[in-house]
């Protein structure tokens, strides 16, 4: 007697009737890795934003990228943030001081960026803490 | 307790949380086709600005007030309206989504009693998390939770939250409390009001239970009891089946001509398939209208309408589409410029039980099944607007939006750009 090719199971689901057979051990298996879940914690206060200008040399940002921001994360000394002061949006380090806190250029090697120290006469506002960096290979 | 959580200003505060510059300015947003004012800044309502103002009339005052001004963006209030609604259901027990911008909290259950201060830090946690001022009240009732609520928006030293419990509070704050502005009191029930004599939510609190029942239908009767502080208005976390189903546009310019009005009515036929499939239901009654611009009152003035019946219900595309099309061409009337048109399906029934009529043939039910079925799989996996009718042209729906903010949350081309330095 010559076997049948095809399973049970599989025969009974290629005629679409009710399956039946042994169930395969993946069948509840019908996770993939979700980018999703590893780059946002809280979908609630997560944006996204885009890298705009030209890039720098050694800067860990170029134009293009994307960042993920968090606005429920507390800023704390040394974060990168994403900052509106002076009715524009640009990203900074953020160093947090007793007398209050100081922008640092996100690219650690051209000089041509000096800390912004931040007072009462800037219209400044933390929008909210970046926590990844998306860039194209 | 009951909390409603109500977000101030809320397509203003949307816009704001991607313009910070705004913050402390007048912003209005506009409705569909910038026909009016349907959110406001507390800067722009301190101009004079009012809900619902048409914008030809307030166009010179913003200019003058120098208020910014937005073309609706439903996709961006959508997704910030589901953001609010993320942070509510980590806090409370239960929620029932009210409306886009306000939402009623079931706190029964929650071991706190010192709901000042969750309410406070519940509003500053949806600021925190979503940019959006959100106000919440906390009372015994419902009706109670909105007045405590609108009480946060009067004063802000309330830091956005607010309980109201104790009896010498309630009858304090209803004293001054327009009758008008409770829940649920109708605007046609404002005359046999003022007929009694009541002006404030605390003079219509102190009518006495039998005249309340024999002047006031059974809303009436429940309002006045939550003003009393008895809850009798049913908490609904389960959402209801619509009862009609209404997609409705005005249109940047006015239409003239049969065609280009079938194109528009189809469109918003197809749009009204997909809320009517969503929710499990066939469509037995549909109106479709035309109207003519009311604030040209030299021109020619029209409602035009036709009712479609389905005897034996549908929920097929097709059907749908091509019966609303019909209708229009039979309702369309050539002097006139139509501004405005819509399909509203007035009777539902659920597709579960619905039983078919002994004519019907059923091949062709079954044909026009599958049709339904592979245009909802297309329109879930590409998105809608993927499959047209040969009837909605190949034209976009025309909607005047100049002053539309970018898609910030929902597209990737429109997410907010920012200078590194």
């Amino acid at each position: 007697m010559i076997p049948n090719p095809f399973p049970e199971s599989l025969e009974a689901e290629l005629l679409g009737s009710i399956k039946a057979g042994f169930p395969s051990p993946a069948e509840n298996v019908r996770e993939r890795l979700d980018l999703s879940r590893l780059l946002v914690r809280h979908s609630a206060s997560t944006f996204f934003f885009q890298i705009d200008g030209t890039s720098m040399v050694d800067a860990d940002m170029d134009e293009g990228d994307i960042i993920i921001v968090d606005k429920s994360i507390d800023p704390y000394n040394g974060c990168k943030a994403v900052c509106f002061i002076d009715g524009e949006y640009t990203v900074k380090r953020v160093e947090i001081t007793p007398s209050g806190a100081v922008l640092l250029p996100c690219n650690s090697t051209n000089g041509h960026y000096k800390p912004i120290p931040v007072g009462p006469e800037n219209d400044f506002l933390i929008w909210g803490v970046v926590t990844y960096v998306i860039k194209k290979a | 307790m009951f909390a409603l959580a109500d977000c101030n200003n809320f397509f203003a505060s949307c816009e704001r949380v991607f313009r910070p510059d705004l913050e402390g300015k007048p912003v209005i947003v506009l409705s569909n086709n910038d026909g009016c004012a349907v959110a406001r800044s507390n800067e722009a309502k301190a101009l004079g600005i009012k809900m619902g103002d048409p914008y030809f009339k307030i166009r010179e005052l913003a200019e003058r007030g120098g208020v910014t001004v937005f073309s609706s963006n439903y996709a961006l209030y959508g997704d910030m309206s589901h953001r609010v609604q993320e942070v509510l259901r980590e806090w409370a027990p239960a929620v029932e989504q009210y409306s886009i911008d306000e939402s009623f909290l079931d706190l029964r259950g929650m071991l706190t009693d010192d709901f000042d201060s969750w309410a406070k830090a519940l509003s500053a946690r949806c600021r925190r998390m979503t940019g959006i001022p959100v106000s919440v009240g906390v009372a015994p009732t419902k009706t109670l939770a909105k007045v405590a609520s609108k009480l946060c928006k009067q004063y802000p030293k309330l830091r956005g939250g607010c309980y109201l419990h104790r009896p010498e509070d309630i009858e304090k704050v209803l004293r001054r409390f327009p009758i008008t502005d409770i829940w649920g009191i109708g605007r046609r029930s404002v005359r046999k009001l003022e007929g009694m004599g009541v002006r404030t939510a605390w003079d219509y609190a102190r009518l006495p239970a039998s005249t309340v029942r024999s002047s006031f239908a059974l809303p009436g009767w429940r309002t006045w009891k939550e003003l009393q502080g008895e809850p009798c208005i049913e908490f609904e976390d389960m959402v209801e089946p619509r009862q009609s189903i209404c997609v409705s546009r005005s249109f940047a310019k006015e239409i003239k001509d049969p065609s280009e009005l079938c194109t528009q009515t189809a469109t918003f036929a197809l749009s009204a398939v997909h809320k009517l499939r969503s929710q499990d239901s066939l469509a037995l009654e549909m109106l479709v209208f035309a109207m003519t611009n009311r604030f040209h009152a030299d021109e020619p003035q029209a409602f035009s309408s036709r009712m479609v019946v389905f005897p034996d219900g549908t929920d097929d595309h097709r059907a749908i589409v091509v019966a609303a099309a019909e209708a229009t061409r039979a309702l369309f009337q050539p002097r006139y410029a139509y501004k405005k048109a819509g399909v509203l399906i007035t009777r539902l029934a659920p597709r579960e039980g619905f039983s078919r009529s002994l004519f019907e043939d059923p091949g062709l039910k079954e044909r026009e099944g599958r049709l339904s079925r592979v245009l909802d799989e297309l329109e879930s996996a590409y998105g809608p607007g993927t499959v047209r009718f040969g009837v909605q042209g190949e034209g976009r729906v025309r909607m005047a939006s100049e002053r539309q903010s970018p898609h910030y949350t929902t597209r990737w081309s429109d997410i907010p750009k920012v200078r590194i330095g």
